[in-house]
C-alpha cells in the first residue's frame, strides 16, 4: 500500500521521495554491501546509488534504477547525503527481517535537503513506522577511474559456480589471484594458504560462462580480506562479471534479481595487491 | 603413485576422510600393490583406523616409476586439517565432481588432488606432505574369544540412542546377550548423570560367538565416525574383541575396499559387576586416553614412536596384530616392514598387573 498520503503536505518541501511497496527490494541489495557502517547515498533521475568504501582500497556501490521504485520524485539534479547503514538496515527490517508470506512491508523515503534527516515511513499490516535517520556531510569518494577502454580481460559467469568455490576457498590464505588469460587456464582463482596452494579453474567452454572476452594473460593479486565482503554480493546474485584493466584493478559487477522479477546492480572495485609482486 | 577415482567412489572416498578425521590429525597416505592405505592414529594412541582401497576401487591406479619394490613409491603424511575441507560437503561432491585425480610424485613435496567438475570447472589442491613411512598397528584378531557380525544399521542404531556428548561406553557381553551402556566415570556426580542402555539379544546379529563374559569400555567418537561410514554402504560390520584391556576392532570389508577401526579399552581388573561406586578403580580418571593402549607406531623410531609411557611395560600393552598390507605372517616384530609393533601376547600377564598411569590424585 502506498505511502503517497503521508508525505502530501510537505511535498512541496522534499527534494526526494522514493516509494516502494516491498521495502526489501532495497533492504536486500544493501545487505550485500553493509561492511562498513557509513554508506553516501547519491540520487539522480536515474534513481538511486549507495556507495561504501573501505581504506580506499576497496569501493562497493549498489544501485537502485529508478523503474524499481513504485515512486521516484527529486527535484534536483543531484542529492547526496552520508548516512548509518547499519542503521537504516534496522529500520528497513523494523517489522522484522524474516518474511511472512503474503506480507511485505511498504517504504517511502523523503529527504528535505543539506542538514535534514532522511525521514522513512515504514508500514505493515496497517502499522506504521517513521524513522528520521540523521545524515552527515557526504565524503568524497574515491574515482577508481575505471573504464570500459581500459578493460583487457572481461568474464561473465552464472553467479552459482563461484559461489561455491567462494564458500572453499582457503581463508588460511592472505591473497587471492585472479589469472585470466586467452589460453589456459582462461579464468583461474588461486590461493597460497598453509596447507598448500588451490587454483579453481573455468573453462572458456564452460556453460556457466556467459562471456569470455580475454586479449592478455594477466594474473593480479588481492588481499582476500578486500574480496570476503563481496561473497554476499555474490550470494545473491545471479551473475557476475570480472573485469581487469591495464592496472590490474579489478571491477566485480554482480546482476541482483528482486522478488519482481526487476534487475539491480552491485559492483565492488578493488586494487590489487602491490606487495611482492612476483608471480 | 598416480590414481583416479570416478563419480559416486569420490563420496566414498571423502567419507573415508571425514571418518579418519574423527579418530586423529594426521593421515597416512600409503599406496602399495594392494591397495591406498589411508591410516590415522588419535594423538593419545587409543583409537587407530584404517582404510585400504584396492586397486579395483580405482578407474586408474597406478604406483608410478619402475614397477619395482615399494621402495619407489612415496609414503606420506598429510595434516587432517589441510585435506579434510576438499571433502567437506559431499553433497556438493556428488552433484559436481565427475572424478578425481590423486598424484604423488617423489620429486616434490605435494600431494597433488585435482578435481574434475561439471560445466568444465577443475578444482586443484597441492597439499604438502611430510615423507613418512607407513604407519601401521598389528591387531590379532584371530586370538580374540569374542567375535560377532553385526547387520548394517544395528550398531548405528544402537549407538545413536546416546547423548551426544556421552565419551566412552562399556559393551558387555554374555553367550546370552550384548548390552552397551553409557560410561561414567565414577568421579562425577552420579545424581545428575542420565544413564542409558541398550541390550539386545544374539538372533539379532548375524554371528554371534562369546566365549568369555566380557564388559568392555571404548571411546564413543571414534566409533561413531565408522559407523557413519558403514552404514552408508550397508556393509555389516565385523567386532572382535576379549576381556577388558585389551583392544576391540570393528571393520568392514566389501570387493573395493576395507575398513578397520581399533580402539584401546580401559582395563578393569575389579571384577566385572556394575559400576563400582566406590574409589576402588585403579585410575583417578577413566578416560579411554589415559590408557596407553595401542602400540602403534612408524618404521623409523623418531619422534613418532609411541613412548607415551616411559614404562617398559606399557610399552606392550596390547599386542595387535593386524593383516593389513603387509604380507608378513608372523606376530611380533617383522624385521624388514614398516609398521609397528607389538609386543606379542605373551604379556598377557604383565597387562593384568599393570596398572595404567594416572596415579589417583
Amino acid at each position: 500500500m502506498p505511502l503517497s498520503t503521508q508525505c502530501q503536505d510537505d511535498d512541496k518541501k522534499y527534494v526526494l521521495v522514493a516509494s516502494l511497496d516491498n521495502a526489501r527490494n532495497l533492504s536486500n541489495i544493501l545487505k550485500a554491501i553493509t561492511f562498513k557502517d557509513h554508506a553516501i547515498f547519491t540520487a539522480t533521475s536515474n534513481g538511486l546509488q549507495v556507495t561504501v568504501e573501505y581504506c580506499k582500497t576497496l569501493q562497493a556501490s549498489a544501485f537502485i534504477q529508478t523503474e524499481i521504485f513504485q515512486e521516484f520524485t527529486i527535484k534536483e539534479d543531484l542529492v547526496a547525503f552520508q548516512i548509518n547503514l547499519t542503521v537504516l538496515l534496522d529500520c528497513l527490517n523494523i517489522f522484522g527481517g524474516s518474511p511472512v508470506a503474503g506480507t511485505s512491508t511498504a517504504l517511502q523515503m523523503c529527504y528535505k535537503g543539506y542538514g535534514y534527516p532522511l525521514t522513512l515511513y515504514l508500514e505493515e499490516g496497517g502499522v506504521v513506522t517513521v524513522c528520521k535517520i540523521k545524515t552527515q556531510e557526504p565524503e568524497e569518494l574515491i574515482d577508481f577511474d575505471f573504464c570500459s577502454t581500459n578493460v583487457i580481460n572481461q568474464v561473465i559467469l552464472q553467479s552459482e559456480s563461484l559461489k561455491e568455490a567462494f564458500s572453499e576457498l582457503d581463508m588460511t590464505s592472505e591473497v587471492l589471484t585472479i589469472t585470466m588469460s586467452p589460453s589456459r587456464p582462461y579464468f583461474r582463482l588461486s590461493t597460497f594458504g598453509n596447507s598448500g596452494n588451490a587454483h579453481y579453474d573455468y573453462s572458456k567452454d564452460s556453460d556457466m560462462m556467459e562471456m569470455f572476452r580475454c586479449t592478455k594473460t594477466q594474473t593480479n593479486r588481492y588481499k582476500m580480506s578486500l574480496l570476503k565482503p563481496s561473497t554476499k554480493a555474490l550470494a545473491l546474485s545471479c551473475k557476475v562479471s570480472v573485469r581487469t584493466d591495464n592496472r590490474g584493478f579489478l571491477s566485480l559487477q554482480y546482476l541482483i534479481r528482486n522478488d519482481d522479477g526487476q534487475h539491480s546492480y552491485v559492483d565492488f572495485f578493488c586494487c590489487p595487491d602491490e606487495e611482492g609482486e612476483e608471480e | 603413485m598416480k590414481c583416479v577415482i570416478e563419480g559416486k567412489n569420490v563420496k566414498v572416498f571423502g567419507r573415508a576422510v571425514q571418518a579418519l578425521s574423527r579418530v586423529g590429525d594426521e593421515l597416512w597416505l600409503d599406496p602399495t600393490v594392494k591397495g591406498l592405505a589411508l591410516r590415522s592414529v588419535s594423538s593419545a594412541q587409543s583409537a587407530y583406523a584404517c582404510f585400504i582401497f584396492s586397486p579395483l576401487f580405482f578407474q586408474q591406479y597406478s604406483l608410478g616409476g619402475a614397477p619395482k619394490q615399494s621402495s619407489e613409491t612415496v609414503k606420506c603424511k598429510l595434516l587432517l586439517k589441510s585435506l579434510l575441507p576438499l571433502f567437506r560437503c559431499l553433497t556438493s561432491i556428488e552433484r559436481n565432481v565427475e572424478c578425481c585425480q590423486i598424484s604423488v610424485s617423489a620429486s616434490s613435496d605435494w600431494v597433488v588432488f585435482q578435481f574434475f567438475c561439471r560445466h568444465g570447472i577443475t578444482k586443484t589442491h597441492n597439499l604438502r606432505f611430510q615423507e613418512k613411512e607407513a604407519l601401521q598397528a598389528e591387531f590379532a584378531s584371530r586370538l580374540c574369544r569374542n567375535v560377532l557380525k553385526a547387520p548394517a544399521r544395528l550398531l548405528g542404531d544402537v549407538v545413536m540412542h546416546f547423548p551426544l556428548f556421552q565419551e566412552e561406553i562399556t559393551l558387555s557381553t554374555t553367550p546370552l546377550r550384548f548390552s552397551l551402556r553409557n560410561y561414567e566415570d565414577s568421579s562425577e556426580s552420579q545424581v545428575k548423570m542420565m544413564y542409558t542402555e541398550m541390550s539386545l539379544h544374539p538372533d539379532e546379529f548375524e554371528h554371534f560367538q562369546v566365549d568369555v563374559d566380557s564388559k568392555i569400555t571404548f571411546c564413543l567418537k571414534e566409533l561413531k565416525g565408522f559407523l557413519s561410514f558403514t552404514e552408508s554402504h550397508c556393509l555389516p560390520v565385523s567386532v572382535h574383541f576379549d576381556s577388558a584391556g585389551k583392544p576391540v576392532c570393528f571393520s568392514v570389508e566389501d570387493l573395493l575396499f576395507e575398513a578397520t577401526v581399533v580402539l584401546a579399552t580401559l582395563t578393569d581388573p575389579e571384577s566385572t559387576d556394575s559400576i563400582q561406586p566406590a574409589g576402588t578403580q585403579v585410575h583417578a580418571t577413566s578416560r579411554c586416553v589415559d590408557v596407553a593402549a595401542l602400540h602403534v607406531k612408524t618404521h623409523r623410531a623418531d619422534e613418532e614412536s609411541a613412548s607415551v609411557n616411559a614404562s617398559p611395560a606399557s610399552s606392550v600393552i596390547c599386542a595387535l596384530l593386524f593383516k593389513a598390507v603387509s604380507s608378513e605372517q608372523d606376530d611380533g616384530v617383522c624385521a624388514a616392514t614398516p609398521p609397528v609393533l607389538a609386543g606379542d601376547t605373551d604379556d598377557e600377564e604383565m597387562m593384568e598387573e599393570l596398572c595404567p598411569r594416572s596415579p589417583s590424585p
